[in-house]
């Protein structure tokens, strides 16, 4: 683990958990759905990031400050959120302490929720959800649960480094990107991201209250989704949309 | 050892330029993002999300709307290139609900102005509301066809 990011921890990690990614990133779909769950499963506190790298934010809940990027969990899951978007610079060494740390606490698998952008998103009203995964196993079990695959093109972002660091230490680990807005907050894409989770792993979740809640949802993430955007014109997110040369 | 010496300065030289040159761009980056807050309470507005996207035909502005009254959106071109997207809200929000104690103010309405980057016809524009999000589309102004030889 670099000394640039430190995984500092509260109190007892579970091993043999899976772990979840909520990072800002295109229409904040990972974070709204991690988020969701982590008030919905009632996960508490388990560690937090304590990192030079980051910009000097604090988070205040309930008058204590509290590190921006924290990682919540129960005997089942762990779960990493941001309220900051992770500057682009820093995110390498940030996903790898991570996935370091992941693998350290023996997590079976690992899971990025987030966003594909896609143009006319307001007049689609079914949205679909593609797997990415770090294996060919895991890609076969995607496709048998019936999603599609990310067959070629560009991933740029945390859900994409946090593949390849998974890949190359061969931990399990897959990305479910559902379609949804590239700038605005789209908490029906994170619905629809939780849907498909439960149907691969054990985490049930009703996301009735989070379509209820969309508006004030969209309303409250308006900042934290300016500030995601600043990031990923930095991180160069658009070349997501480019047009791969196939050697 | 002057040899030795004078190609480590190169080396820092270039470092140094490229360092600042990054400094310049990221600033720049910070200049269009200025650091004001999205809302203001003597006008008791929020700032929405609004963004731009220029076609070849079309320049197209979205703007993301939640909790807003369809009937009270209104789009005015404030000059050529200048838009403004006004709309009041279904409820009103205050500071508290957003957890926050040690701010006052309430707020009753959306409001954002966005630049249009190239000539549009403002006098025709399109207008759609479709799940809370606006979209305006502008027809490009043309100029006259360059013969090829």
């Amino acid at each position: 683990m670099s000394e640039l990011v430190k995984i500092v921890e509260k109190k007892p990690i579970p091993s043999g958990a899976t772990m979840l990614y909520g990072l800002p990133d295109v229409g904040l779909v990972g974070l709204i759905a991690t988020s969701y769950l982590i008030s919905e499963l009632d996960l508490e506190e388990i560690a937090y990031m304590d990192s030079d790298l980051l910009p000097p934010v604090v988070v205040l809940h309930d008058g204590l400050p509290h590190a921006p990027l924290r990682i919540y969990g129960n005997k089942n899951f762990i779960a990493v959120i941001s309220e900051l978007a992770i500057p682009a610079q820093a995110l390498h060494t940030v996903m790898r302490t991570l996935v370091d740390w992941g693998e350290t606490k023996k997590v079976k698998m690992m899971v990025s929720m987030g966003g594909i952008p896609i143009e006319n998103r307001q007049v689609i009203t079914d949205l679909k959800v593609y797997g990415a995964a770090s294996s060919k196993e895991l890609l076969d079990m995607l496709s048998k649960k019936g999603l599609s695959i990310l067959k070629e093109g560009y991933m740029v972002g945390p859900q994409a480094l946090t593949m390849r660091y998974c890949a190359e230490k061969k931990i399990s680990a897959i990305g479910l990107l559902a379609q949804s807005f590239y700038n605005y907050p789209d908490p029906e894409a994170a619905a629809m991201t939780l849907k498909e989770l439960s149907k691969i792993t054990e985490v049930k979740v009703d996301v009735s209250k989070l379509l209820e809640k969309g508006e004030e949802i969209r309303l409250k993430a308006r900042d934290i989704m300016k500030r995601t955007q600043q990031e990923m014109t930095r991180m160069k997110k658009s070349q997501e949309y480019d047009l791969p040369l196939y050697v | 050892m002057s040899e030795r010496r004078r190609k480590r300065s190169i080396f820092d030289l270039m470092s140094e330029y490229m360092e600042e040159f990054e400094a310049l761009a990221d600033e720049l980056i910070e200049g269009t993002f200025a650091e004001r807050p999205s809302w203001n309470t003597e006008s008791c507005c929020l700032e929405p999300l609004c963004n731009v996207f220029v076609t070849p035909d079309e320049v197209v502005i979205t703007v993301d709307l939640p909790n807003t009254e369809h009937e009270t959106l209104k789009v005015e071109a404030l000059s050529e290139d200048l838009i403004e997207i006004t709309a009041r809200m279904k409820r009103k929000m205050r500071f508290a609900d957003f957890g926050i104690t040690h701010r006052e103010g309430e707020f009753s309405s959306f409001r954002c102005q966005t630049r249009v980057p190239v000539s549009v016809d403002t006098k025709r524009m399109k207008i759609s509301f479709k799940h809370g999000i606006l979209e305006i589309r502008f027809q490009r102004k043309r100029g006259h066809e360059i013969k090829v030889e």
